[in-house]
């Protein structure tokens, strides 16, 4: 497969994001069993977990990408790459809006629903506002690699 | 994508500039050679300034280069 340097690099982000906060959210979840004041001690260490991770995974591997490919990898983006970044970003843009206005229509039905808090199990996971916004941009950062690889595959 | 409906010569021209490889024109006209390849399938239309440089690489003018075929 053909690929430039830029493509690579978001090939790199894509799958590193899908792997490390895939295995977070799935460990999130299983956290609504727990006791409350064991599982936000575990939801605030795997938080920081997945961000380590993710920035040690990133600097890794786009740090060896840059080394194979030196000579791409100092070019940086030409006018492609970035009309195809634009394009992505409205993508992005998008999901994120909508994950913030989700959040925030949950936080003023729970004000409105406080019995609803005491039902439901999947809503007592530990700072549940914050992994749904996490969640939002975690999604529209996929979203935004994924359009750009299609635009990428799609111009070959 | 579809092909786009500005058309080139690329090929033909970087053949009769001594076989000159898309990579060399990509570093010439300061794009990647994914680019070049994206252009020379019409899969991609650069920006103004991308194809005078390309043009002008060739030492031909704009309109000989791209055509714009209506659909």
């Amino acid at each position: 497969m053909d690929m430039s340097f830029r493509e690579k690099s978001i090939w790199i982000s894509l799958i590193s994001t899908l792997l490390i906060f895939g295995d977070y959210f799935l460990n999130i979840v299983s956290l609504s069993s727990m006791p409350a004041e064991v599982s936000k001690a575990a939801a605030l260490g795997l938080s920081l977990r997945a961000l380590l991770l993710i920035i040690v995974v990133e600097i890794l591997l786009q740090g060896l990408l840059a080394i194979s490919n030196r000579k791409e990898a100092a070019q940086g983006s030409d006018e492609r790459d970035k009309l195809f970044e634009y394009k992505a970003n409205n993508f992005g843009y998008a999901v994120l809006v909508i994950g913030v206005f989700i959040t925030l229509g949950r936080i003023v039905f729970l004000e409105f629903n406080t019995e609803v808090i005491q039902q439901s199990t999947l809503i007592n996971i530990p700072l549940l506002t914050a992994h749904i916004l996490l969640f939002s941009f975690i999604f529209s950062e996929v979203v935004r690699f994924s359009a750009q690889l299609y635009y990428y595959r799609s111009s070959h | 994508m579809a092909t786009l409906p500005i058309k080139n010569k690329i090929r033909e021209l970087r053949f009769f500039a001594d076989e000159m490889t898309q990579q060399e024109l990509a570093e010439l006209v300061g794009v990647t050679r994914q680019t070049i390849m994206a252009i020379e399938k019409s899969k991609y239309s650069p920006t103004l300034e991308v194809a005078f440089k390309i043009a002008e690489v060739f030492g031909q003018s704009i309109d000989e280069v791209f055509q714009y075929q209506s659909a």
